[in-house]
């Protein structure tokens, strides 16, 4: 049993009611400036708990505080029935804390770290080899115990850090962003450890970005602007967006998309790879009103289809839209065919260290290609050569018609680039910034202040031109940081993780952005750690240790899936139902928000005996069905192929 | 219950071990730092370059100028044939001391009466101008005196006796080396520069990291973290004393004549009071660059200014003086010096010492207080 060492007083401070954690008008002001306020928060032992929203949300503080190591300017907090000012030291002696940042001491081994914590948090010598070797079979680092941690890869780091944090078998663990940038394989081994201390009783408080990760927690609360927007049960939350989401394949696209804005605003459509999202009001889906704005545009509608809302369409809908997205153009003048982008067997090594392994692959005009790859994977490193920034080991690449290395100067006036961090002149305005940029790429003058006004139309600032860019929203920088490298109208642009860290909104009207340009011809090759995005793009490679390993549509891959079927179930204690299937040979479950996901060879053959497991142990099964593979499913499989092809390989030699 | 510091001590003693940087710093600076301002802080004068201007060329002038050189303490660099040389040398700096010989020197003498000769020193090392000058002033008074007693016993009479004569010795330091002096002053000053800094990035570099987090998270109380850190680092520090030592014994010769024990006592003190200086520094600190900055201001330059190692306390103004009461090198090169050259005890120093512990103790009560296990 989990918490032994909190327990006992745990049951004499909070006797009948089971809350871990309750926070009342708890808020946090730095200086001017609010980062949470007025939150109100009941959190249930046993619970996995996901607080979602973008940066600068307040995620962070929120946690510090909860975790008692930031007192709050306001309200007050109770952890584990200790009052979090004033009985701190009680609070921080027992609950398992992982920070944002890197937490490990990178010059200590595994071993040694794990060694470190258990110490620190008096773990007694008795338990300590056992409860260590425990937790590094879970996280599959066993093999890896005397290697330092600074040498180990990104995903490897997060599940050791969960490891010390879990050493001394924490009643509460809290955990902020613990997966932000971590490999698909690493993360579902992570979220396996938070499985086997969930059904040992530990309640877990876990801040993500990512919409994907909060489906897995039992209660989810969304934070926007310091503010809880909305806190509950995921299905609760699905089911009580007014309405309902409908998919629709409509040719072409995006004059349906401009129709749809037009006629339905409140109905916050979208573009999901092939597909239209939209929202309309229950019953909408056969009313005729939309239908007939689709049909004065002459659009072709293929198919419509009723979907079950994701979190991050409640999101949207909860979101105050203060930022109106301005409207997408029906027609846009498309550009001429052909590859922009030839790669041939690039390689770049620094010393011993091989970043990008002989990658190949193609770029059409007007593709939105998608690099999808853990952090460390060799995106950033396969971007910055196709820049001219770095000059490859190995292999050849053409971008926009010009040989790597033959004519930088040319290449940099074809091409435009955005990095992570926008790049942008937070001390100058808005329009400072743009002729800055125009002044960089040599804009001519001629052209310069059409080409102004034209972005400052795409980002959305027309009339704004005087504005700091240190007072704009995450999410008009991101746009803005567009604008300013695509002035000098490129033909090829690379976007390095421009969505990270940006709120779900800006990230959908950020995407039909790049839709636009992709449709004037740009080709846009795009990386992101957002699984969900990647639907986004018409082709996906997948790198993994530099190396790519799947490439194709979204389509495509998720035909090439041979490897089992996805099972949802749904019950009364997925918890406790997820415990019972943990060790069961031929079945991956995990948990997906109140439902369970359980992954089979074959699913007609594995439901009746899934089903008697189930009853015996007196569960109640709700509803269970075969649902399609997610994305990162996918990557999943094919990151266990590259690891098994790598694995045999090690074993020859 | 297991200790909760030696859980720091160990974690960070093999952090340490592992990091060149850290190790260099540690131990490679110090003796550095020790050769370069041990060869290089001199206040002696020796060899000092002299440009002659002898207008008068007789044997009497030849035998004063020669004078100069056979002390030791000049050499003759220059000999300066017409007046315009003169201010040429000082300003280039190529002549410590111009020596100007008028013509009619040799004449003057002979006849009995008083020649005048002119020294000009560059003024712009005040000290060392000022020793030149002493210098210069005592051969020509040597020399004249004995050009005295030879013209009184040409006339058959003995040289009479001085009235009164200085019978001066020098305690302590009897050779007046600089470096017997500096060197002690330099362990002072060393362990101010090094453990400081090395404790206040090594704690300023974990609150970057962010690994302090998990630290506050944790059943650790804030005397127990500081003290955690405080031990390898004074260990370290203490090691650190131990081969500038060694060095100052057998690489500079410097005469050792007090009590290792105490001197090693004392040490463990101060190097407590350094590295509890630096903690301080980094519980006030969010950043490396300011982390180094302030340590660098409240540790390394007052340890030089107003220590005592380069100037002299007592000719400072009052306000100055009192001042370096707040500087713990103070204390400590008063210690070392006195155990060093002076071979003076416990009877002596015990003031210092006991001040050195109040503020050892002060340093390690205000860091306890002011770090705190929060964020912000």
């Amino acid at each position: 049993m989990a918490g032994q060492t909190g327990s006992a007083a745990l049951t004499m401070n909070a006797p009948a009611a089971d809350w871990v954690i309750e926070a009342e008008g708890l808020g946090r002001r730095y200086g001017e400036h609010t980062a949470v306020a007025g939150l109100d928060l009941k959190i249930r032992r046993g619970e996995v708990f996901g607080l979602l929203g973008s940066d600068g949300a307040g995620k962070t503080t929120t946690l510090q505080m909860l975790a008692a190591i930031l007192d709050p300017s306001e309200g007050r907090a109770t952890v584990l029935g200790y009052a979090s000012v004033r009985e701190a030291a009680q609070i921080t002696a027992r609950i398992g804390y992982m920070s944002q940042i890197f937490s490990l001491y990178g010059r200590l081994t595994v071993d040694e770290n794990l060694d470190f914590f258990a110490a620190l948090h008096r773990v007694p010598e008795a338990a300590r080899a056992e409860r260590k070797a425990r937790l590094l079979a879970f996280a599959h680092l066993e093999r890896h115990r005397d290697r330092l941690a600074r040498f180990l890869s990104g995903g490897m780091q997060k599940k050791l850090a969960l490891c010390c944090a879990m050493i001394h078998a924490p009643p509460l663990l809290i955990l902020d962003e613990p997966t932000t940038g971590v490999d698909p394989v690493s993360w579902r081994e992570f979220w396996n450890i938070l499985y086997q201390a969930l059904t040992e009783g530990t309640t877990i408080v876990v801040s993500t970005p990512y919409m994907d990760e909060a489906e897995r927690c039992t209660r989810v609360a969304l934070l926007h602007d310091g503010r809880l927007i909305a806190c509950d049960v995921p299905g609760r939350l699905r089911a009580g967006l007014p309405g309902k989401m409908y998919e629709l394949v409509a040719h072409p696209q995006r004059r349906a998309l401009a129709a749809l804005q037009r006629a339905l605003p409140q109905a916050a459509p979208y573009v999901f790879g092939e597909r239209l999202h939209l929202r309309l009001p229950e019953g909408g889906g056969d009313a005729g009103e939309w239908r007939a704005a689709l049909a004065r545009e002459h659009v072709q509608l293929e198919t419509v289809r009723p979907i079950a809302p994701s979190l991050e369409d409640v999101f949207v809908a909860l979101l105050p839209s203060a930022a109106a997205a301005p409207p997408v153009a029906a027609e846009v003048a498309a550009g001429a065919a052909g590859p922009a982008i030839e790669v041939q067997e690039l390689s770049m090594r620094f010393g011993k260290f091989t970043a990008v392994d002989g990658v190949s692959f193609a770029v059409q005009r007007g593709e939105i290609f998608g690099f999808l790859g853990p952090n460390g994977s060799g995106k950033t490193t396969t971007i910055k050569m196709l820049c001219g920034l770095l000059v490859p080991s190995a292999g050849r690449a053409t971008v926009a018609g010009v040989e790597l290395g033959a004519d930088p100067r040319a290449l940099r006036s074809r091409i435009g680039y955005m990095s992570q961090r926008f790049s942008l002149y937070e001390d100058m305005s808005v329009g400072e910034n743009l002729d800055f940029f125009a002044g960089v790429y040599q804009v001519p003058r001629a052209v310069l202040s059409a080409r102004r006004a034209e972005a400052l139309a795409l980002a959305g600032l027309a009339g704004q031109e005087q504005r700091l860019v240190r007072a704009l929203s995450g999410g008009l920088k991101q746009r803005l940081a567009l604008a300013c490298a695509v002035l000098h109208e490129p033909q090829v642009l690379f976007l390095d993780e421009p969505t990270a860290g940006v709120d779900p909104l800006s990230r959908r009207r950020f995407w039909e952005l790049i839709g636009t340009l992709a449709e004037r011809g740009v080709s846009v090759l795009v990386t992101t750690h957002y699984m969900d995005e990647a639907e986004h793009c018409h082709t996906l490679g997948l790198l993994y240790n530099g190396r790519l390993i799947a490439l194709g549509s979204p389509r495509e891959l998720r035909a090439g899936m041979r490897a089992g079927e996805m099972l949802e179930l749904e019950c009364d204690q997925p918890i406790q139902a997820l415990a019972l299937f943990r060790n069961e040979p031929g079945v991956q479950a995990s948990l997906f928000g109140d439902c369970l996901h359980l992954l089979v060879d074959d699913a007609a053959s594995a439901r009746p005996h899934l089903l008697a497991r189930l009853e015996k142990a007196g569960h109640r099964v709700r509803r269970i069905e075969t649902v399609p593979f997610g994305i990162e499913d996918v990557f999943i499989t094919f990151i266990q192929m590259e690891q098994a092809r790598l694995d045999t390989r090690a074993a020859r030699s | 219950m297991r200790s909760l510091v030696g859980a720091i001590v160990w974690k960070e003693l093999r952090e340490i071990r592992r990091d060149p940087i850290t190790m260099a710093v540690a131990l490679v600076l110090p003796l550095l730092m020790l050769y370069l301002f041990g060869s290089a802080l001199s206040l002696d004068v020796k060899d000092a370059s002299l440009a002659v201007y002898d207008q008068d060329r007789s044997a009497a002038s030849r035998a004063l100028i020669e004078r100069f050189p056979q002390s030791g303490y000049f050499k003759r660099t220059h000999d300066i044939r017409a007046e315009g040389e003169i201010a040429e040398l000082l300003d280039r700096g190529r002549a410590r001391l111009v020596l100007i010989i008028p013509p009619g020197f040799a004449h003057k003498l002979a006849r009995g009466e008083t020649a005048e000769v002119q020294a000009l020193a560059d003024g712009s090392y005040s000290t060392t101008a000022m020793v030149i000058l002493g210098y210069a002033e005592a051969i020509v008074q040597s020399y004249a005196l004995e050009r005295m007693r030879e013209r009184l016993a040409a006339q058959g009479m003995a040289a009479p006796l001085a009235p009164v004569r200085v019978e001066s010795r020098v305690w302590f330091n009897a050779p007046l080396e600089s470096v017997n002096y500096i060197v002690p002053g330099l362990f002072g000053v060393i362990l101010m520069a090094f453990p400081p800094l090395l404790t206040a990035l090594a704690v300023v570099r974990e609150k970057e990291a962010g690994s302090v987090q998990q630290i506050f998270v944790s059943p650790i109380r804030p005397y127990e973290f500081i003290a955690g850190k405080m031990i390898p680092y004074a260990a370290i520090a203490f090691l650190e004393m131990l081969m500038i030592l060694a060095a100052g014994l057998w690489w500079f010769h410097i005469p050792f004549l007090g009590s290792f024990p105490l001197l090693l006592a004392a040490t463990v003190i101060y190097v407590f009071c350094t590295v509890g200086l630096g903690l301080l520094v980094s519980s006030v600190t969010r950043s490396q660059l300011v982390a180094m900055l302030l340590s660098l201001l409240v540790t390394l330059m007052p340890s030089f200014l107003f220590s005592g190692f380069l100037f002299p306390i007592y000719t400072m103004p009052v306000m100055l003086q009192l001042y370096t009461y707040l500087f713990p090198a103070r204390y400590f090169i008063e210690i070392s010096r006195g155990i060093v050259m002076k071979d003076v005890g416990l009877a002596v120093l015990w003031p210092q010492l006991l001040a050195l512990l109040l503020y050892t103790v002060l340093v390690f009560v205000m860091t306890t207080r002011l770090f705190r296990k929060k964020v912000a």
